[in-house]
């Protein structure tokens, strides 16, 4: 790994709590890591596990899913659903022998901009120590 | 079980009228083999078998079936299938009830308390196959090989199938005709499978499913053969969007054995048939042991006992486990 190594994170927000959340910390000037690509999602009950194996696939170091508080869900529930399919995906991956400081989920909430720093501090460190997930890049022909 | 009992009820059940045919199991063309046998008549009862090299999951076939539009005028035919059951295939069934893959009403449940099956891998190490059909039966504790003549017993450990020592319900679950009488379950085997990857460190398991995956032909048997793999629109089949690539290297296969452990969570009801049927011995029965455990330890849920149950993966507990939450 080289010292100049940047983790690519990958983060699925809700667009009701999560991505508002990162928008308040935008317009509040709070500073955090800029590795994080955002990709806005209508429920994190939306996000498919396949989503997740296919970011890291496609380049992705650390993947990280956000919803709304329990009980916040703008669809009701939506985020119990999320909850308990990405809780099987996180034990299935390590099983598999994925670090499981690659995927990380997390409740941020409209008015958590500060929280939502610290996921995204969390999850760039986690994905640094974790390293280039080179072994599993989707392999490009180049006709 | 008597066979004769198996064929007499098999035979009375086909000649049903709102019976279409029989799903059962009968002797292969050679050496070890059992083939599916799809009985309409009583001729056909009269070559049905139960024996331990019955260790195909023959409610795979209840969804395998092509449902073919009706012609306008025509009826459909709404005559039940009987299939033959062991205790995990009893759960199969019951699982394709909880998710509506079929209706009670469609089938004719006939269940077989099953002793326990043999590992035709192991079977085939010890007495190699041969071209004459050879007859396995249960004896007291264990199994009785006849081959060509020649009686050889064997102790029960030595052949028993691996999901069979993990076996908690040997007994159908739900049945409407049983066979026989139920079978005391046994005292459960420690899950070596499950452990042996689970002592490892995370690299160490990455490494360990990279040689397992890379084996990996994307045959696709797995799938096929499985009792719940029943999508219409199989996202591995599907081209737009490319979950899945169809190209064969180490990350594709990852991809695909994470997405089809990952859709069995909750649901596989560890029959072992993906396992048995891998041309390149790929343990999937660890990955699939591995969730069903997750699953029983950590939400409380077993696949396949209640029928009226709510299927895992579209339910939830406000209580649910969350440590792992930022």
């Amino acid at each position: 790994m080289s010292a100049d190594y940047e983790p690519n994170i990958v983060a699925f927000l809700c667009n009701w709590c999560s991505y508002a959340g990162a928008d308040l910390a935008g317009t509040s000037r709070v500073h955090y890591p800029a590795n994080v690509q955002v990709i806005r999602v209508m429920c994190s009950g939306r996000v498919n596990p396949l989503y997740v194996m296919n970011a890291l696939q496609q380049g992705a170091d650390g993947v990280l899913v956000s919803g709304c508080h329990p009980g916040d869900c703008h669809y009701m529930e939506g985020n119990f659903r999320a909850r308990r399919r990405l809780g099987m995906l996180k034990s299935l991956m390590e099983f598999v022998g994925v670090d499981p400081r690659r995927f990380h989920m997390s409740w941020v909430s409209a008015s958590e901009g500060h929280k939502w720093k610290e996921v995204v501090e969390k999850t760039v460190e986690d994905a640094r120590e974790a390293g280039p997930f080179e072994g599993f890049r989707r392999q490009q022909i180049d006709w | 079980m008597n066979l004769g009992q198996l064929r007499k009820i098999a035979a009375e059940v086909v000649a049903r009228e709102d019976v279409k045919y029989l799903i059962g199991w009968k002797q292969g063309s050679y050496g070890y083999r059992i083939a599916p046998g799809f009985v309409e008549d009583a001729a056909g009862a009269a070559e049905l078998i139960f024996s331990p090299l019955c260790t195909a999951n023959l409610a795979t076939y209840l969804t395998l079936v092509e449902k073919l539009p009706v012609p306008r005028g025509q009826e459909a035919d709404k005559r039940k299938v009987a299939l033959m059951v062991k205790g995990c295939d009893s759960r199969a069934v019951t699982q394709l009830l909880v998710e509506k893959g079929i209706h009670r009403d469609e089938v004719v449940v006939i269940g077989c308390p099953c002793p326990g099956m043999v590992d035709p891998a192991l079977l085939t190490e010890k007495y190699p196959e041969t071209e004459e059909t050879v007859e396995v039966k249960w004896s007291g504790d264990g199994f009785l090989l006849n081959r060509s003549g020649e009686e050889i017993k064997v102790p029960r450990d030595e052949l028993l199938a691996e999901k069979c020592r993990l076996c908690r319900y040997p007994n159908p679950v739900i049945s409407d005709i049983l066979l026989g009488e139920a079978v005391e379950p046994w005292e459960l085997a420690e899950d070596n499978g499950v452990a042996e990857v689970e002592g490892k460190d995370v690299g160490g398991r990455w490494d360990y499913w990279e040689e397992q995956f890379a084996k990996c032909v994307r045959c696709y048997s797995c799938r096929n053969v499985c009792p719940l793999c029943y999508c219409q629109d199989c996202i591995l089949d599907r081209l737009n969007p490319t979950w899945v690539n169809r190209a064969v290297n180490f990350s594709e296969n990852t991809s695909f054995h994470i997405a089809r452990a990952f859709h069995l969570a909750g649901r596989c009801i560890g029959c072992g048939e993906c396992e048995r049927v891998c041309p390149v011995n790929i343990p999937l029965g660890r990955l699939n042991r591995k969730l069903a455990r997750e699953v029983r330890d950590k939400y409380g849920f077993e696949p396949g006992v209640d029928p009226e149950a709510e299927p895992f993966q579209a339910s939830f507990k406000p209580d649910d486990p969350g440590d792992f939450i930022l």
